[in-house]
Formats: C-alpha cells, sequence, structure tokens
C-alpha cells in the first residue's frame, strides 16, 4: 500500500525527534544539579570495599573492665553525652546458690555503670558469695542477616562490602525501626542529630589502615581486629579462632554474628 | 487508537492517571537517585567514602613512637607492652599535629587503680592490688616504673 505521507505529519516527527534528542541532555544537565544539591562527595578513591572483611572478635578471658574502650569510643566518634555507647562493657556476677536450695547457681546480676567506661566500682555483692564473674565488652555484632538493615525503610542502613554495617547519616530519617529491630541494643537515636549511630568499626580509621579505637587502647587484647580477606602473618584474629571455642550472641535469632566470643557463660545474651 | 479513546470516560480517566502517576514516578526517580546508589547494593556507595573521611582523635601507637621511640622502646620490652600510649594519655591525634605539654593527658594514680584495683571480676591472671593494704598513702611511681614495671626506679 502506497500510504501518502503527509508534509504536516513529517515535519511533526522530524520536529519530535529533534527534541528528543535534544531533552536527554537537558535531562541530564537538570538531574546533576538536582544531585549537587542533594549530596556532595568528595571522598577518597584509594581504599576498595570490595577487597576487604574486617572483623572483630571478644575475648572475654582478657577484659579486666578497665572501660578505656569504652570511653575511647565515646571521644573517637563524638557520641553524645549521656546513656549513649556505641560499645560498652558489662559486669556479670553469678552468686553462689543458697545452701540447701538444690540449684546448682545463684542470681546472675548484671551492672554497667555509665558503660563501663570509667572503670568498675566495688563488686555489690561480697567476694565470699561470687561463685563467677566476668567482664564482657560488646558492640556491634555485625549480623550476617542483620535485622536493622532489613527494617530500614529508606536504604540509611546496609551491611558494606567490607564487614562494617553502616548507617548513612544523610538518608537516615531517624524513624528507630532499627534501634528497635537489633536485638543486641546496639543502636541508639542520637539526640544532636536525631539520625540512628552505632559501631561503625570506626570506619573512617580502618579505611586508613588503623585499628578502631577500642582495640587501639584496649591494654589487655580483649579485643581483635583483623581483616579476613588478607590475613597477617600471625594473624591475631586467625590465632583466636584456632586458640579458641567460640559462641555468637542469641544463635537461635538466627542473625548469624560474625562477632564471636570466647569466654562466656550462657548468662551472657 | 480511536477503539481505546472510544473506551468509557470512566474507565480513560483512571486509565490517564495510572500512566501520570507513573510517568511522575519515574521522572522523580531519575532526578532523585543519588548517582551511587546501588554501587554495593540498595544503599548509597558514596555514604562508605563519607563516612571513611571523618577525622580520627586518637591518633595510634606509631604516630607516638615518631618523636616518643625511646618511651616506645622501653613500653614494647615490658609487661605493659599490650597497652597503646593512648590507653593512659588519652587521644593524641591533636598532639601528634601539634606537640604541646597541655593537649596530651598526664596519667595519674587513678589511671593505675583503673586496671589494677582489685575486683573479683577481673580474670585471675591479671595483677592487682587492693590499695589500703598495699602500701597506703604512697604513689604507684615511687615504687614502679609506667613504662617499665618490672624496673626499679
Amino acid at each position: 500500500m502506497n500510504k501518502a505521507v503527509s508534509r504536516r505529519s513529517l515535519l511533526g516527527k522530524v520536529g519530535a525527534a529533534v527534541a528528543g534528542l535534544l531533552a536527554a541532555p537537558a535531562a541530564k544537565a537538570a538531574k546533576a544539579v538536582v544531585q549537587k544539591v542533594l549530596v556532595s562527595a568528595d571522598a577518597p578513591k584509594d581504599y576498595d570495599p570490595t577487597r576487604h572483611k574486617w572483623v572483630m572478635a571478644i575475648d572475654a578471658n582478657r577484659c579486666i573492665g578497665c572501660g578505656f574502650c569504652a570511653e575511647a569510643c565515646k571521644k573517637e566518634n563524638h557520641v553524645p553525652e549521656g546513656p549513649y555507647f556505641r560499645t560498652w562493657v558489662e559486669r556479670y556476677i553469678i552468686t553462689k546458690p543458697k545452701p540447701d536450695s538444690g540449684a546448682a547457681r545463684g542470681e546472675t546480676l548484671v551492672d554497667c555503670p555509665n558503660g563501663g567506661m570509667h572503670g568498675y566500682p566495688e563488686a555489690p555483692v561480697p567476694k565470699e558469695e561470687i561463685q563467677h564473674s566476668f567482664f564482657v565488652p560488646k558492640l556491634c555484632n555485625l549480623c550476617h542477616h542483620s535485622p536493622c538493615v532489613q527494617v530500614c525503610p529508606v536504604g540509611a542502613t546496609f551491611d558494606a562490602p567490607d564487614g562494617a554495617v553502616l548507617i548513612d547519616p544523610k538518608y537516615c530519617i531517624g524513624c528507630g525501626f532499627c534501634i528497635q529491630a537489633c536485638p543486641y541494643g546496639c543502636r541508639f537515636l542520637s539526640p544532636v542529630t536525631r539520625t540512628a549511630e552505632k559501631c561503625t568499626l570506626c570506619y573512617h580509621r580502618i579505611t586508613r589502615g588503623l585499628k578502631p579505637a577500642c582495640v587501639e587502647v584496649c591494654p589487655a587484647q580483649a579485643r581483635i581486629f583483623g581483616d579476613l580477606k588478607h590475613p597477617l602473618p600471625e594473624d591475631p584474629i586467625q590465632q583466636f579462632y584456632q586458640k579458641n571455642l567460640v559462641v555468637a550472641l542469641k544463635p537461635h535469632l538466627g542473625t548469624e554474628p560474625r562477632v564471636f566470643y570466647a569466654g562466656i557463660d550462657k548468662e551472657v545474651r | 487508537m480511536r477503539r481505546l479513546i472510544q473506551m468509557p470516560p470512566q474507565v480513560l480517566r483512571i486509565f490517564l492517571l495510572a500512566v501520570g502517576i507513573v510517568v511522575a514516578y519515574s521522572i522523580a526517580r531519575y532526578f532523585l537517585t543519588p548517582p551511587s546508589f546501588g554501587e554495593f547494593g540498595w544503599y548509597r556507595g558514596a555514604a562508605l567514602a563519607e563516612l571513611a573521611t571523618r577525622d580520627r582523635v586518637y591518633a595510634g601507637k606509631l604516630a607516638c613512637e615518631e618523636c616518643h621511640s625511646d618511651e616506645y622502646q622501653k613500653l614494647v620490652k615490658h609487661e605493659h607492652k599490650s597497652l597503646a600510649c593512648e590507653s593512659c594519655h588519652g587521644p593524641g591525634e591533636a598532639h601528634s599535629k601539634d606537640p604541646r605539654k597541655d593537649n596530651i593527658e598526664k596519667s595519674s594514680f587513678a589511671t593505675c587503680l583503673r586496671c589494677h584495683e582489685a575486683n573479683p571480676s577481673r580474670p585471675k591472671w591479671h595483677k592487682q592490688i587492693v590499695t589500703k593494704n598495699h602500701y597506703p598513702g604512697s604513689k604507684c611511681t615511687e615504687c614502679h616504673v609506667p613504662h617499665s614495671p618490672s624496673e626499679v626506679p
């Protein structure tokens, strides 16, 4: 069929094509302007997050409860004053059972005065009544299946390829879902920024080849930090896995934490 | 085309509304999606680099060694080798950039006791004292050198 093409329709089609060609770069330029207003990132390029897998481990047999870690974390990360901690140290005291009670153990007392960041006072029960007592440093458990990441409605919290679970402070809307979701209580809503905050494994330090502040100041090597993708000769983290029988906290929740603990009791949650 | 336009007006209106919503969503998405979104996953990839650009407060042991290598060498040869300088002396990044006496902490009696005061919760391998039984009234440094605890001053 020989259909006549009218001048009007041809001109219309050509006009539309030209407009389309012009619109694409114009839209790209407009997009660049909009995004410049929304985000401004001037970031170093020499760190490749896909080539690392950072992890921390806790040896509670070594923890002496000085609380230097909690204090260093607070200072390093400018954590707000008050009951806000990215890492802290808990004290567990398991008392002896009452005579003739038929129980294997007594009560379990847990305290954490000021996150342990000023050290620990004397035990609340006399030494003779204590069956076991120990300190447990706590931090983000770096879950493989992080409940906090799953509930974030805006994609502001995420499991970074290098093993850190991070929060994008520019996209966090402060709804607090992640704080409720974390079974380990490792997050808080900052009264300063009004966004969720948590342990970043001192991301600004580890990306520059330093240890996290808590690991740096720990006098007893209770906190062990390393890179699973680049094991050092005599890697402390590999030695920790070899020497100790380890447990994860709350394994029944299926979060699969990457932070392993050695030397803790069943009462530790 | 004519068929489509001939559909009942109430259906046509809903259809156009749906198309309008999809178009508006696509335009908004095109402009508002951050450039690095999806680089590593369902989040803004640039956030990683932004978090990495923060300034540090603790300088690290090696920064201290640059100037205080004598004390550092003493420290690593004795019992306190596992301690960082900043465990007792506090954050040192400001001091490492501008070394002055007033921007670094001088550790005190309380610093020693924070680890060494006897506490039943501390592990047994750790050396502890009961202050009121252990030379009360004297300073730790009268008998112990913090950087090399096994030496006698």
